[in-house]
């Protein structure tokens, strides 16, 4: 592989970067599923990660909030520094990372056993926190996941009355009530019908205004319409994941250097 | 554009119930002629009634069913028919058991029980003290006593256990869940006569309600531990990793999260527990005896419980004991109803806030 190239493309992003990957590898049990990753995400920027299924865009993007670890058996190497600090570092307390780093996942996970309000406010009172005026950090929450207007006259019904989009809106909503530095979203639409879909797409060009945003995708129209820069991630048989080519988002589908990005791009496998 | 008139919902409107007429003949040929063939074999050549409910009246219905299926829905129908059958037969069995049962203690029980019975005491009753004196008071205030002590023990420590075996990774998992199995095999007596041996024997402490408590804990952990080891475990891991993911500490996420998502299914374990001992006989009778007076230091001197008194006047041989036992019975299956009501009423109640 011309690693060449891809650093010269790394190269033209290099500048303030918030968050950083240095040769990340990952293993799970004895197995290496991710090897030797490399990524930065700038101030403010919108990241895509896409590749096919079981390349370790997931996995990867649990290393940054340090969910990874969560998962039994789970190994890595390498490190991530945010803001110029280790993550990784010996006496980092993973809860103040999870704290400036939040995360969306896949599948809509509000807490059942709450309301809408408790959910968006789920994270101060897990996490010990207070707040001046709650209505006011629900209503603008809500407001920025775009859920507002259709949730305000039942703030007290459970979360689990809301449809499936709804859901994924409240779950985005709970984490930017910890005003994150950065938002991980690991598929935030792949369980979500087409508007559901642009109205969150259109909140994540909302939150780069003073937010660093993470995202995997499958759908590389998505990728187009909300990244600044994009990570191809692929696993060839036998081997593990890893970055293939990473880029402004605008070179990558249009002029991609790797002939694997291409073909994947313009929908030839994958 | 037309609007759309509302419809008023027709009576009929669940064509999956439609029968034809010689499905509906076949089904009430396969309901009846069973029966009156079984009553009709049973008289003529007088066999006992409960022989000719299970080897002739059963094999006819099974029979009957099944060619009654097997003429409209083919082979198919008939496992269906004679599985269909059997449950129904093995209900039907289940539940005049069950209804025979509270029938008895109902029944019975209202013989002798009247308002006082609830709450005098029996110090003075012996085999010719009429009904209208005396009473299971000191029993029930012991079963509430001796039973909420050892609840109070054998809850929080019970759901601690399921939670490090499930919130946790620690490595003594696998022997801790192996000796939690392991104890919900001990025979009741057994947990009596350890904590008998432990405390008694060697002169520790006299006979008294902690000691019954203690032996009670010892049955009520395992049921508490499995059962609320297999309710955690249903918590889905996404609120888990969503909790984690806001950067909730573990304690927080477990007691904010997943203990109320799993509350219900915690009420249910605790009540199994309850359940579990509070019929307890026999480790009583050796950790604290029976006593006819009221007792309410379960750290000191004999005390009794319902099930105790039912045992103390059921082997005493007299009529008016019998009778009081029967009371006691129904003073006990009111007090199990009532415990088991209000924890569902509670469990049941929607989340506000």
């Amino acid at each position: 592989m011309n690693l060449q190239t891809q650093n010269s493309n790394i190269a033209v992003m290099d500048a303030d970067s918030h968050l950083e990957a240095r040769n990340i590898h990952v293993w799970f049990k004895e197995r290496h599923v991710l090897s030797d990753v490399s990524l930065h995400f700038p101030t403010n920027s919108v990241t895509a990660l896409i590749g096919p299924s079981g390349c370790g865009k997931s996995t990867f993007i649990r290393t940054l909030n340090r969910m990874h670890e969560l998962i039994p058996g789970a190994g890595l190497a390498g490190s991530v520094y945010l803001d110029n600090e280790d993550i990784y570092a010996a006496g980092v307390d993973p809860v103040t990372i999870r704290l400036r780093v939040g995360m969306v996942f896949q599948k809509p996970n509000p807490f059942p056993t709450m309301t809408i309000k408790g959910n968006v406010l789920a994270g101060l009172r897990l996490s010990n926190r207070r707040t001046r005026d709650e209505d006011e950090l629900v209503e603008s929450c809500l407001n920025r996941a775009s859920l507002w207007n259709e949730v305000k006259d039942r703030l007290d019904a459970p979360a689990g009355s809301l449809s499936g989009g709804q859901q994924q809106r409240l779950c985005i909503a709970r984490s930017l009530a910890l005003a994150p530095e950065v938002l991980l979203m690991d598929e935030p639409c792949s369980a979500l019908d087409p508007g559901s879909t642009r109205r969150i797409e259109e909140t994540i060009r909302e939150l780069s205004s003073d937010m660093t945003v993470v995202i995997v995708t499958h759908n590389m129209q998505q990728a187009q319409r909300v990244s600044d820069q994009t990570a191809f991630f692929l696993a060839e048989e036998g081997q593990p994941g890893h970055v293939v080519e990473f880029g402004s988002t605008d070179n990558l589908f249009s002029s991609p250097n790797d002939p694997r990005t291409e073909d994947y791009v313009n929908g030839r496998f994958g | 554009m037309t609007t759309l008139e509302l419809l008023p919902r027709p009576k009929d409107a669940a064509p999956w119930r439609n029968r034809s007429k010689s499905l509906l003949t076949k089904i009430a040929l396969a309901s009846v002629l069973p029966v009156v063939l079984a009553i009709a074999i049973g008289k003529a050549f007088g066999i006992p009634g409960p022989i000719t409910l299970l080897l002739v009246f059963l094999p006819l219905q099974l029979l009957a069913s099944g060619l009654a299926a097997l003429s409209t829905r083919g082979k198919r129908g008939v496992a269906d028919s004679q599985l269909n059958v059997a449950v129904l037969f093995a209900t039907t069995f289940v539940a005049i058991m069950l209804g025979s049962v509270l029938f008895s203690v109902v029944s019975f029980g209202l013989n002798a029980i009247s308002p006082h019975f609830a709450y005098q005491n029996n110090v003075y009753v012996t085999s010719t003290t009429s009904l209208e004196y005396g009473g299971a008071g000191h029993a029930l205030l012991g079963t509430v006593l001796v039973v909420g002590l050892a609840a109070l023990i054998a809850v929080p420590v019970g759901i601690a256990v399921a939670v490090y075996l499930t919130e946790t990774r620690g490595r003594f998992r696998g022997p801790v869940r192996f000796f939690a199995q392991s104890m919900s095999g001990l025979p009741s007596i057994v947990a009596g006569l350890f904590i008998f041996a432990v405390f008694v024997s060697t002169g520790i402490s006299r006979p008294a309600g902690w000691l019954a408590s203690s032996a009670l804990v010892l049955l009520m952990l395992p049921t508490v531990i499995r059962m609320s080891e297999e309710v955690l475990k249903l918590v889905p891991g996404d609120l888990r990793s969503a909790a984690l993911a806001l950067g909730a500490p573990q304690r927080k996420a477990f007691f904010l999260v997943i203990m109320p998502a799993a509350k219900t299914g915690l009420v249910t374990a605790i009540l199994l527990g309850i359940a579990r001992i509070v019929g307890e006989t026999a480790p009583l009778l050796l950790t604290m005896r029976v006593n006819p007076n009221t007792n309410v230091n379960v750290f000191s001197g004999d005390m009794s419980t319902l099930p105790t008194y039912i045992f103390a006047f059921l082997t005493a041989g007299f009529d008016t004991g019998r009778a009081r036992s029967w009371a006691a019975a129904f003073l006990l299956l009111a007090v199990v109803g009532l415990i088991f009501g209000t924890a569902r009423a509670i469990s049941a109640k929607s989340i506000k806030k």
